[in-house]
């Protein structure tokens, strides 16, 4: 069916993961230690690794590639490390402090003593210019354009390498943010300028100026590391399509990535509610309801997948800087294996957020690391093999970790080991159904109706404690679990958000104008789809929205809308019923009397891309015996029980495993306590039914 | 005179048997989750901008004996006695409670803040008892004072406030009393954003009512109750543990405030005792030396009093003791009837319970912890509202001259610096902590004909010290069309906020009017003015005070602040003399 290999690369900040399908439908995962510094390097090791493993040149398989699709942190990191280029700030007279500001609140209220965090471009290098347009997009005071050139001035002085640009009210009128962009071009032509207006039309001047300041900085590093990647497989034959995966989930070209870097946040793990809807489907699953959860060494994220649809929000921030632009809502929370575990001076019982992360790591580590953390109560309760743990490559010591969690918490709460590893371990899943419960009660929905679908090395070993909690009954660990954000790449489709701001009331709606805005939207994503090659109708599809409140709110609600045009009141009744009901089912109310306002209309142009399929194994039966046994303490039983221990390899597709038990693969512990059953399914997936879930989460 | 002690809980016994650690986390964080899921029901479907940008409220519930789990998730002026609120629904209500019930409360006579923090309350029945109790508090747009403004520190008595609601039934068997609406939308100049931010904060506590119902049902009422009180004697452990670590001592302190009554010509003296004994570990704090109600509308309230006196010394124990009725036996607030930092006695007015004073006090509290030991406490953060934080209200010619009536949050900042750390830019007063947000100055535009002209630090204001005081704003306000009404709650014009432990206080507040010619004009810090197009409105607000002698400041946090731009060099050279001095000496 395809003619080429493909291949997906989601580079984390452990291991660079790839996926590759071969031209025979097959799909493979790798590996591969990530190179801090130089992250192409670790890639390329990667594919060096996949070459052997195929008994190929490198050269030779980088060649044949059909499609190189890569998610990568770069920007994540510049921006998490201060890593991004030198920038300046173009801004209204008066209004220097929009991201020292930011929008005020804080979230540690209870802590008095810390530091207030530093705006994203320093103050000496935020630049006023003389202009004011208003609310209505009228202009004010009209640009005095030798204020601009002053601050060019100013900004080549100070050697800044971008410059973004943001006007108060740009959206209600870009002339003054398009002319700045002109004299820039016509001054210091060189420099890369980002204008507020385009890269994220929205109301409220920090989200703009705070998108644009992030996109500015990372224009000459992403242009830099595109500029690397292709040259590396141009050496290497590569004659193939190279994307990049957005925040929105999606994939795009490597010139509209540099010509809009800030998408590139949260690149890898955007993909990863795509990997978890694949599998879904794959295996059938009624009604596209999914919770993921993705849980590593220092971190657990959780997305939400409702009607088979993946939400998007405006709301993503990075080190508290938020970039604005559409992407997948993913909620973390630092509860990973490495979480420390502490009992405070009252008795209380904490785990984390602080980690021990990968080094020192958790006391069974061997690596300096003492304190308990969460896997050295997995290991002491016998969920862990000592001898076999992230395949094989490292032995777990046994007697630190107890000593470790005896230390820690048993001894300070009077309970015996195995109690206390076990009140870790659910102090830990606490969190995690917390960081569940505040997502889907934010998007207003019952959990107890979703498949929970468990990936990262952890995330297996409490995906059934956690799903009892919410009253899941079903959890998919899938087979590419380690691996799920490039599976997701792989399989995600090609896609990009267009938007414009355009003020609309029900009340007083002016048709011509709004269909005006969604005609341009529109031959911008068919533009785009032409541009990467989606010939074939049936291959393209436009999905518009328009972020939407009830007059008198100040925050919308993002709504899809019901038809591409609002022609007439019955387009338009149609579009205010469906907001109705999007904010009745998230705060419970409606206001069927209110005018509802429309402030940015937005277009997703999506190009599909064929779909994967696994292969299927074989469904020979043979016998199911384990492959070894260890004791184990399920939270249900007081005492350890002698656990039987498969392994997925040899598990017959289609049998049952009745819990406790414990199956496992080079990567991963999946811990069935009893009660719950186990099953593999053709493709391979292990499948988890909660024979008795708890309830709901209240 | 009466003296009463405010501090210990009256709950009873506790109910007999223990809970399992395993339950105690499991429970913890359900209650959290709880709160979390009231605010969130709350904050995006409120309608006046205080709730929905400034987020200018908060979310709590109590057991029937008025135990909290957390106060989280409020500001701490609102949520440091929330348990007022349930007590006042009981004892005037409690013979006829039933399921379905609400209670409204704004009086500062009943356990509430002040007249614009609209308290709902919600009894949840379980098994045919009241369980809990689920509230939410607002601070509404308005609440139909003669001037539209939702404080008024000039009112000389209660007449003088908004509409009073001495916790009312507004909702029988989950459906509105129709009259009690009636009247509340006939007083509220606003009556549409009103009944639309009465009904985010009926789904707050009506979401509340549900969860804990099926908390209930979950775990049953016994052990969720055990719960309760388990989690109490946990957290009166942690802040009594707390308390043992401070060093035993008694501080007593003044200030002044900024007064407009003659009889008062240096300022209003605030005094506070603390006792700190970490033998016992308590601590008494001691407010009955204060002076009586004044005829204004800036007297305290026995909620706004708790609240300061047991989140300002929480602020001090640290962010692991956790804000219940635990950890509030440890500590004693003594204040008095009669009294403008005490229980007013009717027809005292209150409506700026929550601002003015209360922002000093809770700073002073903080202050008396710098007193007993360095390295401890606060210095005083911004005291009474910016000019840029008005109750707007006129004509938009935009809307079909529709009236309107909002207050902005912006540029309300000036945090105190504290050991080791220089004030928190966006803190506002020492009551909030920095909770609010702050208004999108296109948000603002949007919702009001202003235009705002600036919105920057306002240089040299913040206090010098060790560690500097925050910065306080400068803000420009035009109207575009029509008259605007600024109604302004100022303080700190005489009295800006203090340095402690050697720290300067920070730059007075100054609110100006702007004519067109350019003539400025002080307006003093009690402020209802009309300003028409051309007029400007120019507010200058005060910075937080220092902390530490400013000798001790690193030269090259001066040094930034210089190349920033929010020092000049001549304040520099006056404040930070011999840094500057070696500076320009390199």
């Amino acid at each position: 069916m395809h003619e080429r290999a493909d291949i997906a690369i989601d580079v984390g900040g452990t291991f660079t993961d790839l996926v590759l399908r071969l031209a025979s439908g097959e799909i493979r995962a790798y590996k591969s230690p990530t190179t801090t510094g130089r992250i192409i390097d670790g890639v390329f090791d990667g594919l060096a690794q996949i070459a052997e493993d195929l008994g190929i040149p490198r050269d030779r398989l980088i060649a044949g590639l059909g499609r190189f699709a890569f998610g990568t942190t770069a920007a994540t990191n510049a921006i998490l490390e201060g890593k991004a280029a030198a920038t300046g700030l173009i801004v209204t007279r008066g209004f220097r402090e929009t991201l020292l500001v930011r929008e005020g609140g804080k979230a540690d209220t209870y802590n008095m003593y810390l530091d207030y965090p530093a705006p994203y471009i320093p103050r000496a290098l935020t630049l006023e210019v003389d202009e004011r347009v208003n609310a209505e997009g009228g202009i004010e005071r009209p640009l005095e354009e030798q204020s601009v050139v002053a601050a060019i001035d100013a900004l080549r002085a100070a050697g800044v390498e971008a410059v973004a640009v943001s006007l108060l009210w740009s959206i209600a009128n870009p002339l003054h943010e398009e002319r700045v962009g002109a004299i820039f071009a016509r001054h210091w032509p060189e420099i890369p300028v980002s204008l507020g207006h385009r890269v994220n039309p929205c109301v409220r001047e920090y989200r703009r100026t705070s998108a644009v300041a992030l996109d500015a900085s990372l224009k000459p590093i992403v242009a830099r590391s595109v500029a690397d990647l292709e040259e590396r497989l141009a050496a290497s034959g590569f004659c193939g399509t190279l994307t990049y995966v957005t925040s929105s989930g999606g994939q795009t070209s490597a010139e509209d990535i540099m010509a809009r870097p800030v998408h590139l946040c949260f690149s890898g793990p955007a993909a990863a509610p795509e990997a978890s809807r694949r599998f879904a489907a794959l295996e059938n699953i009624d009604g596209g309801n999914i919770i993921t959860v993705d849980m590593g060494g220092t971190s657990f994220d959780v997305s939400i997948v409702t009607d088979w649809q993946i939400p998007l929000h405006r709301e993503g921030s990075i080190a508290g800087h938020i970039f604005g632009v559409p992407s997948v809502e993913i909620h973390t929370i630092g509860a990973g294996g490495g979480s420390l575990a502490r009992v405070d001076r009252g008795g209380f019982i904490h785990t984390g957020p602080e980690s021990a992360g990968s080094l020192p790591g958790p006391a069974c580590y061997g690596r300096g690391g003492t304190r308990a953390t969460v896997t050295d109560a997995n290991l002491v309760l016998g969920m862990l093999d000592p001898e076999r743990f992230a395949a094989g490559r490292m032995t777990l010591d046994a007697a630190a970790a107890r000593d470790a969690v005896e230390r820690d918490v048993a001894r300070p709460l009077g309970l015996v080991l195995g109690e206390a590893a076990s009140l870790v371990a659910v102090s830990c899943e606490q969190n995690m159904v917390g960081a569940i419960a505040d997502l889907t009660v934010k998007r207003g929905i019952d959990p107890r109706d979703y498949l929970m679908v468990a990936g990262g090395a952890a995330a297996a070993l409490h995906a059934v404690a956690i799903a009892r909690e919410l009253g899941i009954r079903r959890i998919l660990v899938p087979r590419f679990a380690g691996v799920m954000s490039a599976f997701g790449i792989l399989t995600g489709d090609v896609a990009f958000t267009f938007g414009r701001a355009l003020f609309a009331s029900s009340a007083t709606f002016d048709h011509a104008a709004v269909n005006g805005v969604l005609e341009a939207l529109e031959a911008e994503g068919n533009d785009y789809l032409d541009r990467m090659g989606f010939a074939d109708p049936a291959l393209r599809s436009l999905v518009f929205s328009a972020e939407a409140r009830y007059a008198g709110q100040v925050w919308q609600l993002t709504v899809p809308l019901p038809s591409p045009r609002i022609p007439d009141a019955t387009a338009l009744a149609a579009l205010v019923e469906a907001f109705h009901r999007q904010h009745e089912l998230q705060y419970a109310v409606r206001s069927a009397l209110d005018a509802v306002e429309f402030t940015e209309w937005s277009l997703k142009a999506v190009g599909r891309l064929p779909d994967v399929s696994l292969a299927e194994r074989n469904m020979e039966r043979g016998a199911v015996t384990p492959s070894r046994r260890r004791m184990a303490r399920f939270p249900s039983s007081p005492e350890p029980i002698d656990t039987p221990v498969y392994e997925i390899a040899d598990l017959p597709v289609g049998v049952t495993i009745a819990g406790p038990a414990l199956v496992e693969d080079r990567l991963t512990t999946i811990v069935v306590p009893p009660g719950s059953r186990a099953s593999v399914t053709r493709y391979g997936n292990i499948l988890i039914d909660i024979a008795s879930p708890e309830g709901g989460v209240t | 005179m009466s003296t009463k002690s405010a501090g210990p809980d009256d709950a009873g016994a506790k109910r007999p048997g223990t809970v399992d650690p395993f339950t105690m986390v499991v429970l913890r964080r359900r209650m959290e989750a709880i709160i979390r899921e009231m605010v969130n029901a709350l904050l995006k479907s409120g309608r006046s901008g205080v709730l929905n940008t400034a987020m200018d409220f908060s979310c709590s519930l109590t057991d029937a004996r008025f135990q909290s789990v957390s106060v989280a998730l409020g500001l701490p002026v609102h949520v440091g006695a929330i348990d007022l609120i349930p007590r006042k629904v009981a004892e005037k209500h409690g013979s006829t409670l039933a399921p379905g019930d609400c209670f409204a409360n704004n009086s500062g006579y009943h356990g509430n803040t002040h007249c614009a923090d609209f308290t709902l309350c919600v009894p949840v029945f379980y098994e045919g008892r009241v369980v809990f109790y689920t509230i939410a508090r607002a601070h509404l747009g308005d609440m139909g004072f003669p001037i539209p403004s939702t404080y008024n520190p000039a009112a000389r008595d209660v007449y003088e406030e908004g509409l009073m609601l001495p916790c009312i039934r507004v909702q029988r068997d989950g459906r509105d009393i129709e009259d009690v609406i009636d009247i509340l939308k006939a007083n509220i100049r606003a009556p549409e954003q009103f009944y639309g931010d009465y009904l985010a904060c009926l789904a707050a506590v009506r979401t509340g009512e549900k969860r804990l119902k099926e908390l209930c049902a979950r775990f049953g009422t016994d052990l969720v109750e055990r719960f309760i009180d388990e989690y109490q004697d946990y957290a009166e452990l942690m802040a009594k543990d707390a308390i043992s670590r401070l060093p035993k001592g008694r501080v007593t302190r003044s200030v002044r405030y900024d007064s407009e009554l003659a009889q008062y010509p240096d300022g209003i003296p605030v005094t506070a005792t603390l006792d700190v004994d970490p033998d016992a570990g308590r601590v008494v704090i001691d407010l009955t030396e204060n002076i009586d109600n004044l005829p204004l509308g800036i007297n305290m309230t026995e909620s706004t009093v708790l609240a300061c006196c047991r989140m300002g010394t929480l602020n001090v124990l640290g962010p692991d003791v956790p804000r219940s009725a635990g950890a509030f036996r440890r500590i004693e607030v003594r204040m008095r009837d009669g009294s403008a930092i005490g229980r007013p006695v009717f027809p005292a007015a209150t409506s700026a319970a929550t601002t003015n004073l209360c922002h000093l006090l809770a700073s002073h509290i903080q202050a008396l912890y710098a007193d007993l030991v360095d390295g401890l406490g606060s210095a005083y953060g911004s005291v009474g509202l910016p000019g840029s934080c008005p109750v707007v209200s006129g004509r938009d010619p935009r809307r079909g001259n529709r009236p309107f009536v909002n207050q902005i949050i912006m540029g309300y900042w000036g945090g105190p610096a504290v050991a080791g750390h220089d004030g928190w830019l966006t803190y506002g007063s020492a009551a909030s902590q920095g909770i609010l947000w702050q208004s999108s100055v296109e948000i603002v535009e949007q919702q009001q004909p202003i235009l705002i002209e600036e919105l920057s630090i306002r240089e040299d204001s913040g206090g010098a010290g060790a560690s500097q005081g925050g910065p306080g704003s400068r803000v420009v306000f035009r109207p575009r069309f029509g008259p605007v009404r600024f109604a302004i709650n100022a303080a700190a014009h005489d009295n800006p906020p203090e340095g402690m432990r050697g720290g300067l206080p920070g730059a007075p507040t100054r609110i100006s009017r702007i004519a067109a010619d350019g003539t400025r004009t002080d307006l003093g810090i009690t402020i209802d003015v009309t300003l028409g197009p051309g007029e400007r409105l120019l507010s200058e607000a005060c910075g937080g005070g220092g902390y530490g002698t400013p000798a001790e400041r690193p030269a090259d946090r001066i040094a930034a602040d210089i190349a920033d731009g929010v020092l000049t060099p001549a304040h520099a050279a006056k404040v930070y003399p011999r840094q500057a001095r070696e500076g320009s000496g390199r």
